[in-house]
């Protein structure tokens, strides 16, 4: 099953990465995910908050229930 | 009694199969709240979050269309409503 | 999904986050604008929460009738003891971390 092996491929070579996650109110979170489970409840680090662009809050540490999650975002692997 | 194989007739595709066929092509996603994504499928699970590639997302805002453009995401297929193989011009 | 086992951190899933709070004050971010901090004593995998000494904040958006502004009007009350609904729950963060 190579298109499952795409997916946990990418879970595990995420963390510790810079992400955007975004949640279906359309509130931005950015961060340096922690940890990630199967119900893609998320535990972010230097946790930024944006609202229609606009930064809301930070937190150090933050958990995201999964149910309000649209998708995790990573900017590709610089390769030099 | 061993009835539990897959019992389909050659000439239908199941649902999933199409979703796995369309794995490295471009595809178009409509969402339950009229957002719409597009992107390079890479891969899916059974509650078909994928994995994407190279995405163009589109929200209608107050403000007008907006666009974004993200490198990969891992898209929670909760809110997923239609998969468009092959994805679709999006310029009208 | 994969499991994630070779984090040299603690926290080696989500939940883990919320455990090491456990007899801290943390925040709570709930669907409807609503915000909570509180003393965490106990929660579960759905995010039911027991909060102590809850400060809940209410926001509410209201029209100037006059000017047509947003205003942002917050309310707050204390509520001594709590629990919260695991399905509410946006976010929690530990209250120690919440740089502004």
């Amino acid at each position: 099953m190579s298109r499952k092996e795409a997916l946990s491929q990418f879970i595990n070579q995420i963390h510790g990465r810079a992400v955007v996650v975004k949640l279906n109110s359309g509130v931005d979170y950015r961060g340096v995910l922690a940890c990630l489970d199967g119900y893609m409840n998320i535990a972010l680090d230097q946790t930024e908050e944006y609202q229609n662009g606009q930064l809301k809050n930070k937190y150090g540490d933050a958990f995201i229930r999964g149910n309000n999650v649209l998708y995790i975002s990573t900017s590709k692997l610089v390769k030099k | 009694m061993a009835q539990n194989v897959t019992p389909t007739n050659q000439s239908t595709l199941l649902p999933l199969e199409l979703v796995d066929k369309c794995i490295g092509s471009r595809i178009h996603i409509l969402m339950k709240n009229d957002k719409e994504m597009s992107g390079t499928l890479l891969g899916f699970d059974d509650f078909v979050n994928m994995l994407l590639e190279d995405v163009t997302e589109f929200e209608n805002t107050p403000e007008g269309k907006r666009i974004t453009k993200l490198d990969q995401i891992l898209l929670n297929g909760n809110n997923i409503t239609m998969l468009v193989p092959g994805g679709f011009d999006m310029s009208e | 999904m994969a499991e994630e086992e070779q984090l040299p951190i603690p926290v080696k899933e989500p939940l883990d986050l919320i455990r090491l709070s456990l007899d801290e004050k943390i925040y709570v971010k709930l669907r409807n604008e609503r915000e909570l901090r509180g003393v965490l004593h106990a929660f579960d995998q759905h995010l039911n929460i027991i909060l102590s000494e809850a400060e809940e904040t209410i926001t509410q958006i209201e029209i100037d009738e006059e000017t047509y502004e947003e205003v942002y009007k917050t309310t707050k009350r204390t509520i001594p003891f709590l629990f919260i609904r695991g399905d509410a729950v946006i976010l929690v963060s530990p209250n120690s971390s919440k740089v502004f």
